[in-house]
């Protein structure tokens, strides 16, 4: 993951006020050459800001960012081809066709003819367009416009490459497709930073950050998260009534008489996150059997990222 | 600036005006549509204005006159009254324009030389038809009079042939049969010439509305080569009408063509750089499409029409108005479009116009690309 000790980006203190409202917090954290880092918050948290302003569309507050070995607080400058960005808007020109919008894009990074030829091709591989080339953007479906958009961010091989959102609306077979593709660049040394909010991809990233109101909770790689910010265990449980069964056990927490740290529905299962759960099992089922709650199954299993961001958005 | 980074945002632009069709139709057909549209509706001459008469003198001279006033087609003699309570009751309605009331004195005074004693009524609501009644009958009376006068000194005995009478000549230079077309339509093209800026301030804002603006800002593409890219295929578009308006000023108009055409060409490549320089400069400030057009109306449409000299003197508005209209590429494009198809006035006389609005034309380019920052937030 580590390219001559340097990381790709370093961002130190980054603070974004908009008048009153502080959109990005004195947030720190390193990027490395090569690998997927994920940016994870829910709406409105901030990620879309903090990506403007690596890309210096939007000028910080105060903080630092470098991108590349260059300071990037006032603008990009001469590293700009060397960067890649696709925004969260449909970034094409809907009323251009697929080949119009790849030569506009291979031009503006600007491509010698030989080398727009063998991109444009590669491109339209990669997309699954071939054959498809004077069709006219807006009649492709969301999977295939967010594979062309990729396709024409990547175009001119940028060092790295900024995602915003990228497989928003997109249907979870072509994101699937969409993640083989970003594990393609890396492979080939392209540094990926890619924000989303879907938790589940927050696995496939090699490092992450978890915003949450402008700030980072949550910092590392996957295993490391895990293991920091998970103080105990999870025990999943699959009650005949698990809504009810929330409310008794809340009820108990509340009481006292049953000290976990959280209590959460996850789906048709009960999730609880505690120290020393296997002690806490019997009071678990006790409670449960009080209430007249049958209890199917009930395992300690590995948290997910997800358990870990619930805990870690309730401190 | 980087040629290549322009030339990639002007073949982009080209292919969004070549795919929508509503594009190219603005640019290329709203400047003929408007010119004949504005040269027909300005231009129109006033014709059989109905009056009313009341003549008091009953006269075979009253009769006369009347008779040769309303004789050809400029005013019609709607009807002949006995009283003003009729005149006012006809004006009321609006079948009357105006009103000619002949005094009981009317051929005593004229026959005596005392002046001609006439009264003309007119409806002040609408003053055109009214006016025009006025100096119509004006007219006539003066010819009426002059015709009385030697009448009467022939019968006195004095020969006619030894009288010198005054000779006023009134020449007008340059447009000499004073056709308004002539002088309008120039002016007009002037206006509708500008129409590309509208669009050129659309197309901005719609790439910030979808979205595609922050993607543009991301690339190498600096923010004067996409302005200047923006701009070039409007340019090119509009040279075309550059080379279509003329055609039909000449063909369907008749408007005189004495200048140099080459010339003309060249002074609206300068004149188009800067109206979509100010195009450009609403699209930079307006967040949406609906804002710019709105904003195109207020600082490019309206003071091309009525700021720029085509309707009203420079010369006859308040100081404040008069800044303004220098600021406008097409107050200094209209002397332009005047001189050339008119007087055939070369860049001797030209160039002060010319160098106007080229610097116009620098000032808000880089007003745009200053505050087009590359900055979205």
């Amino acid at each position: 993951m580590m390219n001559n000790g340097k990381p790709a980006i370093t961002v130190r203190e980054l603070t974004k006020n908009f008048d009153s409202f502080t959109a990005v917090n004195a947030i720190d954290f390193d990027v490395y050459h090569g690998e997927i880092f994920g940016f994870l918050g829910p709406n409105g948290s901030g990620k879309t800001t903090t990506i403007r302003m690596m890309l210096g569309l939007v000028e910080p507050s105060s903080g630092t960012i470098d991108v590349l070995g260059t300071r990037v607080n006032q603008g990009v400058g001469d590293i700009r081809p060397r960067l890649g960005y696709m925004s969260q808007r449909f970034s094409l020109y809907n009323d251009l066709s697929v080949l119009q919008n790849l030569q506009f894009y291979g031009k503006a990074y600007g491509l010698n003819k030989e080398a727009m030829e063998q991109r444009i091709g590669e491109a339209l591989e990669m997309s699954g367009l071939v054959g498809r080339e004077n069709t006219q953007t807006k009649e492709l479906s969301g999977g295939w416009r967010q594979r062309l958009a990729l396709s024409a961010a990547i175009l001119h091989r940028p060092e790295v490459l900024f995602l915003d959102e990228p497989t928003a609306g997109v249907d979870p077979v072509s994101r699937r497709a969409f993640w083989d593709l970003l594990y393609k660049f890396v492979a080939e040394g392209i540094t990926v930073f890619v924000t989303t909010h879907y938790m589940d991809e927050a696995e496939h990233c090699h490092r992450l950050a978890f915003i949450q109101r402008g700030m980072i909770i949550a910092y590392g790689s996957p295993e490391q998260i895990k293991h920091e910010k998970m103080q105990g265990q999870v025990l999943e449980i699959s009650p005949s009534d698990s809504i009810k069964s929330i409310k008794v056990l809340r009820e108990a927490q509340q009481e006292d008489r049953l000290q976990v740290e959280e209590i959460e529905l996850y789906g048709s299962l009960v999730h609880i996150i505690a120290v020393d759960l296997e002690e806490k099992k019997l009071l678990v089922k006790e409670i449960l059997g009080q209430a007249d709650i049958d209890i199917e199954q009930m395992t300690i299993i590995e948290p997910s990222l997800e358990d870990v961001f619930i805990a870690s958005m309730r401190d | 600036m980087s040629f290549r980074h322009i030339w990639a945002i002007t073949r982009k632009e080209f292919h969004h005006i070549l795919r929508d069709r509503s594009t190219l139709f603005l640019v290329l057909i709203t400047p003929t549509a408007l010119l004949l549209l504005f040269a027909y509706a300005l231009t129109v001459d006033i014709q059989h204005v109905p009056i009313a008469v009341l003549d008091y003198d009953r006269s075979s001279l009253s009769r006369t006159f009347v008779q040769q006033i309303t004789a050809g087609e400029d005013i019609d003699l709607y009807a002949q009254v006995e009283t003003i309570g009729e005149i006012e009751d006809l004006l009321m309605k609006g079948e009357v324009k105006a009103a000619l009331i002949l005094s009981p004195n009317f051929s005593n005074d004229l026959l005596a030389l005392k002046g001609l004693p006439l009264q003309v009524i007119i409806d002040g609501t609408e003053p055109e038809s009214g006016v025009f009644a006025v100096d119509h009958i004006a007219w006539r009376a003066e010819e009426f009079v002059n015709q009385a006068v030697a009448g009467q000194l022939q019968a006195m005995g004095v020969p006619l042939d030894t009288l010198q009478p005054i000779d006023l000549r009134i020449r007008t230079w340059f447009n000499p049969d004073l056709k308004p077309r002539n002088d309008l339509i120039p002016g007009l093209i002037s206006m509708v010439l500008g129409m590309p800026a509208l669009s050129v301030a659309l197309t901005l804002a719609h790439e910030r509305e979808h979205g595609t603006l922050e993607q543009l800002m991301a690339t190498p593409i600096g923010r004067a080569e996409l302005l200047v890219g923006k701009m070039v295929p409007y340019i090119i578009v509009g040279l075309i009408n550059v080379v279509v308006i003329p055609i039909i000023a000449i063909l369907w108009f008749r408007i005189p063509f004495n200048g140099s055409f080459i010339l003309f060409f060249v002074l609206s490549a300068i004149f188009l750089f800067s109206i979509l320089s100010l195009g450009i400069i609403v699209g930079v400030f307006m967040p949406t499409q609906a804002a710019a057009l709105a904003l195109s109306f207020l600082v490019i449409f309206f003071p091309g029409f009525f700021l720029t000299g085509i309707f009203f003197p420079i010369a006859s508005m308040p100081e404040i108005m008069r800044l303004e209209a220098l600021g406008l590429p097409g107050t200094h494009y209209a002397v332009i479009t005047r001189g050339i198809f008119l007087p055939g006035v070369g860049l001797d006389v030209l160039w002060p116009y010319a160098i106007m609005m080229t610097g116009l034309g620098f000032a808000f380019t880089g007003v745009a690309a200053l505050f087009f920052k590359k900055k979205l937030g």
